[in-house]
């Protein structure tokens, strides 16, 4: 490694981009191109970033396969932190390949847990838990370390097991500590704080109360009926039946288990189901025929008996009929729930992560723009939707070193 | 040309506080290797790190018999041993893309890494008196009884040269072992040479073939 190089990477290692810049801001050779592209990926400049690293991988010679590689998953991480979801996998997999093959042991895992936190975001938690599992956190450096104890946290508080999140998040904050990245504590506070905040809200006989996630983990083996507005499903001990493909009928089960003990009017399942805000004869006949289907679909939960007034719920075994619910709706409220990580998402990345068409979420964002509760930045493909105030981006550049020296 | 396999005859380090190893230099009694912000001693014989001087230390390093020249951003700092004290600066020939450096005479060799050059230039002034080339990326460059060597790393491969100081051609060839890169170099005047790693903190004794 020559002078310059080791002298930017020193003062860039030393935190100090704009120092390193100093000293490689006219130089085109390759390793001088990485490290302006790490440098201005530090200096939040991501575009001028992505380009530096793309031109400083094309530079290195085919001989110079581990550098390349390292500019590949410096590139990817800059993708993923600003939520460039659709960055080509393939080609972050061909890294890892390449480094491991190398015995470039600590950016191959760099590269893998790159690959496991995308797929969470997109919500792909059995092939990020799958990639995980191949991954040993053992012989990690602190950084590395805190980056896989976060992932593992992150799978575990989706598939709602509370204790193991726990313990990721201990390790993880412990091996931040040793780090001393105060970015990455950060980040470890900001995900322990998913445990302390409100996950959703307990509906139920007329009242209703926030729930942290750990109780609604403990909510999974309660003997109640309950109506998972989550998951669009109910269930009762260990059956549960999907109405994710069926809203209408999902409506309904959900409006007649709020009213539960009471029934529930025509009236109101009328206007919960349909829309309407009267209940004509056709809706009446329409709603005969729902709540059919739901009889059928729940037979073997509970039954649905008509009353004078409308129509109420009977759990077969079940004493109790609970509802579970997003601890705020309101319309749109998937995109803000993915934007409230404090990223910047383009709207094609929030399609992908809520498998939906992009065309839809931007009408759900362009409302919700104009109530002030979301903003953009940028024009185009590169515009980024976010919630106020700009928090900035928190996720922790771990970019690797793209010389082959390191 | 003599082609063989380099002998590791025996590695120093890793050492506390070292993360990487720039340069090389010996004085006649201890090894001097340039760690970024530090240039550190060892005794060859214990491998006990001994002192080091805090100066600026990014790549090559020489030693004329009473200074050391270290390279260090886009210039060669002229250091007095005793105090650690910048006495002069010259600019680096390669204006910061320098690698290895080495004392013969009055002058100094430098080489210029991904150029793939070696510079023989005037100690006082800077002045460049002549370029060899090389078909690799140049690291470590020394002088030992009339013979320049330096060494190479490009990508995963890594060897010793000793070159013809008028035309460059190669004369006799060490490779390195797969995966263990060179980075600075220097002789002990005798059979050793020492090679510090482009990978960690450590040094490598290499045996000089007669």
């Amino acid at each position: 490694m020559d002078s310059l190089i080791t002298a930017a990477a020193l003062a860039l290692a030393a935190g100090d981009p704009l120092a390193a810049l100093d000293r490689v801001a006219l130089r085109e050779d390759a390793p001088a191109l990485a490290l302006r592209g790490i440098a201005m990926a530090q200096l939040g400049d991501f575009d001028r970033a992505k380009l530096l690293l793309r031109r400083a991988a094309r530079a290195f010679s085919p001989k110079e396969a581990v550098a390349r590689a390292r500019c590949v998953v410096a590139e990817a991480e800059i993708a993923l932190v600003s939520r460039d979801l659709g960055w080509p996998a393939k080609a972050l997999d061909a890294a890892r390949t390449t480094l491991e093959k190398h015995g470039d042991r600590l950016n191959a895992a760099h590269a893998g847990h790159l690959k496991v936190r995308r797929l969470l975001l997109i919500g792909r938690l059995d092939e990020a838990e799958h990639v995980l599992a191949g991954l040993d956190p053992t012989p990690l450096p602190p950084a590395a370390r805190a980056a896989h104890e976060l992932a593992v946290a992150g799978i575990a508080m989706r598939r709602l097991r509370i204790r193991p999140a726990r313990a990721a998040l201990e390790w993880a904050r412990h091996a931040a500590r040793q780090a001393g990245i105060p970015g990455l504590m950060a980040e470890v506070d900001s995900a322990s704080l998913a445990l302390e905040t409100p996950a959703a809200r307990l509906i139920s006989q007329g009242t209703q109360r926030p729930l942290l996630l750990e109780e609604v983990e403990a909510l999974q083996g309660s003997p109640a009926l309950v109506v998972d507005a989550f998951r669009y499903a109910v269930r009762a001990a260990d059956r549960t039946v999907s109405l994710a493909s069926r809203p209408v009928l999902f409506a309904l089960a959900r409006a007649l288990a709020e009213a539960w003990p009471e029934d529930a009017s025509r009236e109101e399942l009328v206007a919960r189901a349909f829309g309407g805000k009267h209940a004509d004869e056709s809706h009446r006949a329409r709603l005969r025929v729902e709540i059919g289907r739901l009889r059928a679909e729940l037979a073997a939960l509970a039954d649905i008996s008509a009353t004078k007034r409308g129509f109420t719920l009977a759990p077969r075994q079940a004493r109790a009929v609970l509802v579970l619910a997003r601890p705020i709706e309101e319309r749109h409220a998937a995109v803000l729930a993915l934007l409230a990580d404090g990223e910047a998402w383009s709207s094609s990345a929030l399609a992908l992560a809520l498998g939906t068409g992009q065309r839809s979420v931007q009408r759900a964002l362009e409302p919700l723009a104009e109530a002030g509760k979301v903003q953009s930045f940028g024009h185009g493909r590169a515009r980024r939707w976010m919630t106020p105030p700009m928090a900035g981006f928190t996720t922790t550049l771990l970019l690797p070193a793209p010389l082959p020296s390191s | 040309m003599k082609h063989s396999a380099a002998e590791i005859l025996r590695e120093y380090g890793p050492f506390p506080g070292v993360e990487r190893v720039h340069g090389v230099s010996f004085d006649g009694e201890n090894v001097w290797f340039a760690s970024g912000e530090k240039l550190n001693a060892f005794d060859p014989q214990s491998g006990q790190k001994l002192r080091s001087i805090d100066v600026a230390a990014h790549a090559g390093t020489a030693y004329d018999g009473r200074h050391f020249f270290q390279l260090a951003n886009d210039r060669i700092q002229k250091i007095d041993p005793d105090t650690g004290a910048v006495l002069s600066t010259i600019p680096a020939p390669g204006g910061g893309g320098d690698s290895g450096l080495t004392w013969a005479e009055g002058t100094l060799w430098v080489g210029q890494y991904r150029e793939r050059k070696i510079h023989q230039i005037d100690a006082e002034t800077g002045k460049i008196l002549r370029t060899i080339e090389s078909n690799r990326f140049v690291t470590g460059v020394t002088w030992v009884d009339g013979e320049l060597w330096h060494a190479t790393w490009e990508g995963d491969e890594s060897d010793l040269r000793r070159v013809d100081p008028k035309t460059g051609k190669v004369l006799e060839k060490l490779d390195m072992p797969d995966g263990i890169g060179v980075s600075g170099m220097e002789s002990d005047g005798g059979d050793r040479l020492f090679c510090g790693s482009t990978s960690d903190g450590v040094v490598r004794a290499v045996r000089r073939p007669k």
